[in-house]
């Protein structure tokens, strides 16, 4: 292959930025996707907003439950059925157009052709990602074939080539295989090889390493880093592991109770967090150094998501919070370095309250 | 999968011996030998046997015999086809299977696609719309399918017939047509006559499907494998029916097979209140009066049945579940 270039620079020859977006492939503002039920609801997510440029690789990471899943689903328009998108923006650069994926009907024409082809996902568990009585094969070549007009045999071919290069040791018999044949590392790779068959310009990876051994989770790390530098795309990386966003990501972004909290690149987030909330999950990862370091877990409880707080969303379990101002009022995002943003009273905000 | 079903054949084998044994122990179970008590009923109804018959029953079944030796006459003139004679019909046990199989089978089978026609669409209906208004109504219908016994069904279609048309849908023939060559009038005579007890005997299998299909279905609708195939760009309706229901209408294939016995027995109270010409009044009779060769041969039958029917549904299975084939 000669003719794939790494990122950004592949994907301005093909299409001129739209108006607004930056250069961006896609841009989510002011995202809020809330869930209805019988007992309330629930604000999974509450006015996000980011910007992710081709090629580029940016984490989402956040504790169970802060939205950084909700997000990734309200893009591809996959919500459960109780979960709707009530508020925002999410602008794909499609071709030569900008199509808003939160306003599109979620199966409709556009969605459909998008889903897999433009943005693809994966999910968190391999083993039951692919339809149990169907093989692998099937499904990578159904896609192959939802999206492009290729023979039978064309789209077989693809499927192997593809199976090949996510490092099946024997594509063309794998291909023909059933999830329950296949080791957990086979079956992460045949979920990528999926994800991937229609070459993508954005890969959304929900949890990608939650579900599987250390080890594997390594190959599943060095193997969405070659394949990025093989075929450009960009990634989403959702994940509550800092270890991984560390490993592989460009840019970070933090969420709370589906707000966001702090963002910026690996390097200001991971050696200059700013947020309280960033801090202390800095603080509570195990380290590997001689002698004993105590682990800082950050107090409290993640709040009941019928009953949230109110103001910052962080407030009942912050070391700084200032009486007076974090429960009455929201913290508007702060610039604290160029392309370092923090959402916390502590950086500022405070003289806009009046 | 050859050797699969080579291997269910094997292991058939020893259990058909068993259901004979089991069968052999039936007739042996009333006090005396049959003979005896065949004769002794006759007697009781005044007629006079010729003790050269009496002989050439007891030598024909090994009576006196050791019992190891009675149950291999008896087992091999049943291979042979001789299946024994009935003491209250009066004829040969093959005979009577012969004439009452036909309409056993035909209200069976046709009640039995009129369960899957209207069951699994319902099913699928009433998972896909799940809490709706149609999804309700089925629930309703379904449960009240499955709480009322087919008898009373049959009682009260019978009633309305008789108030509606005035007819006694009894049987499944005109009395003027009971003895007619079978030809166009008579297959029409029957149509007319068999939709009732087919729908009837249908009833509470249908209401049980349109349960099974949902609870099968929403079971799989929100596993993440349908997701997965959502956000590759499926079709809504092959994200239905390519996935999930794929994998929801398993069991019920796998039952296809048991069902092979039921296509023979029928219905007994539903055919005893309908009057039909099926095996199963046939079965409670010779029960009833100890009618031990008719009574045993129509079980022998129908535990043969059962076995052959539950290979037919291992087969099917493997065939439909690549799981399963995997594991064999």
């Amino acid at each position: 292959m000669t003719g794939i270039q790494r990122g950004g620079t592949a994907m301005d020859d093909l299409a001129p930025p739209a108006a607004g977006m930056n250069g961006a492939l896609l841009s989510v503002r002011n995202l809020q996707t809330h869930f209805f039920s019988r007992e309330g609801v629930v604000k999974a997510v509450d006015g996000v907003s980011f910007d992710i440029k081709p090629g580029e690789i940016l984490g989402i990471a956040g504790e169970s439950g802060c939205g950084k899943s909700v997000t990734s689903q309200s893009i591809l328009r996959i919500l459960p059925k109780n979960g709707k998108i009530v508020g925002g923006e999410i602008l794909f650069q499609n071709e030569d157009r900008t199509v808003d994926l939160a306003t599109e009907d979620a199966d409709g024409r556009v969605l459909r052709d998008i889903r897999g082809k433009e943005i693809a996902m994966i999910f968190q568990e391999p083993m039951t990602a692919f339809s149990p009585v169907h093989s692998i094969g099937d499904q990578i070549i159904e896609t192959i074939r939802i999206h492009q007009e290729v023979s039978k045999e064309e789209a077989h071919d693809q499927a192997v080539e593809m199976l090949r290069r996510v490092g099946m040791p024997n594509p063309a018999r794998n291909i023909d295989e059933y999830t329950f044949n296949l080791s957990g590392g086979m079956r992460q790779r045949a979920m990528v090889a999926l994800s991937l068959s229609c070459r993508p310009k954005l890969l959304i990876a929900d949890e990608p390493t939650t579900a599987v051994d250390v080890t594997i989770q390594a190959q599943m790390l060095e193997l969405l880093r070659d394949i990025q530098a093989d075929l450009g795309m960009a990634i989403i990386m959702i994940t509550h592991d800092l270890g991984v966003i560390a490993e592989l990501t460009d840019r970070v972004m933090i969420m709370y109770l589906g707000k966001e909290v702090e963002h910026g690149t690996v390097e200001d987030v991971f050696h200059r967090p700013q947020h309280p909330y960033t801090r202390g999950l800095l603080a509570s990862i195990p380290k590997m150094e001689p002698g004993r370091v105590e682990i800082e877990p950050i107090e409290g409880v993640v709040p009941n998501p019928y009953a949230m707080p109110t103001g910052c969303k962080f407030h009942t379990r912050c070391p700084d919070f200032i009486a007076g101002v974090c429960e009455k009022h929201d913290p508007p995002l702060t610039q604290v370095a160029k392309g370092h943003e923090v959402s916390c009273f502590l950086y500022g905000g405070r003289e806009r309250l009046e | 999968m050859l050797l699969y079903i080579l291997r269910r054949l094997i292991v058939m084998i020893p259990v058909t011996i068993l259901i004979s044994v089991i069968g052999f122990i039936i007739i042996q179970a009333p006090p005396g030998d049959f003979v005896s008590s065949y004769i002794a009923g006759l007697e009781a109804q005044g007629d006079i046997i010729e003790p050269e018959l009496i002989d050439s029953l007891r030598a024909r079944y090994g009576l006196g015999e050791p019992i190891y030796v009675q149950y291999w006459k008896w087992v091999s003139s049943f291979i042979e086809g001789d299946l024994g004679y009935s003491m209250i019909y009066r004829e040969p046990v093959v005979d009577i299977i012969a004439q009452r199989l036909p309409s056993s089978f035909t209200i069976s089978l046709l009640s039995l696609i009129l369960v899957y026609v209207i069951g699994i669409p319902i099913g699928i209906l009433s998972a896909t719309k799940q809490y709706s208004l149609a999804d309700y109504s089925f629930t309703v219908v379904g449960f009240l399918g499955v709480a009322t016994p087919n008898f009373l069904l049959a009682l009260v279609g019978l009633w309305l017939l008789f108030k509606w048309t005035g007819n006694v849908a009894i049987g499944l023939y005109s009395p003027e047509m009971q003895n007619a060559p079978f030809g166009l009038a008579k297959f029409l005579d029957l149509v007319g006559h068999i939709w009732l007890p087919a729908l009837i005997v249908g009833t509470a299998g249908t209401a049980e499907l349109i349960r099974t299909m949902r609870a099968n279905l929403l079971d799989e609708l929100p596993k993440q494998y349908v997701t997965v195939a959502r956000a590759r760009g499926v079709k809504p309706t092959k994200l239905l029916y390519k996935y999930p229901l794929r994998i929801a209408i398993n069991p019920v294939i796998s039952t296809v097979g048991w069902l092979l016995p039921v296509l023979v027995e029928g219905e007994v109270l539903v055919s005893l209140v309908l009057g039909l010409p099926t095996i199963a009044p046939v079965l409670l009779d010779s029960l009833l009066q100890q009618d031990m060769f008719l009574a045993t041969s129509i079980i022998m039958i129908l535990g043969i049945l059962t076995l052959v029917g539950t290979l037919l549904s291992d087969i099917l299975l493997a065939i439909v579940d690549p799981r399963i084939r995997g594991a064999v």
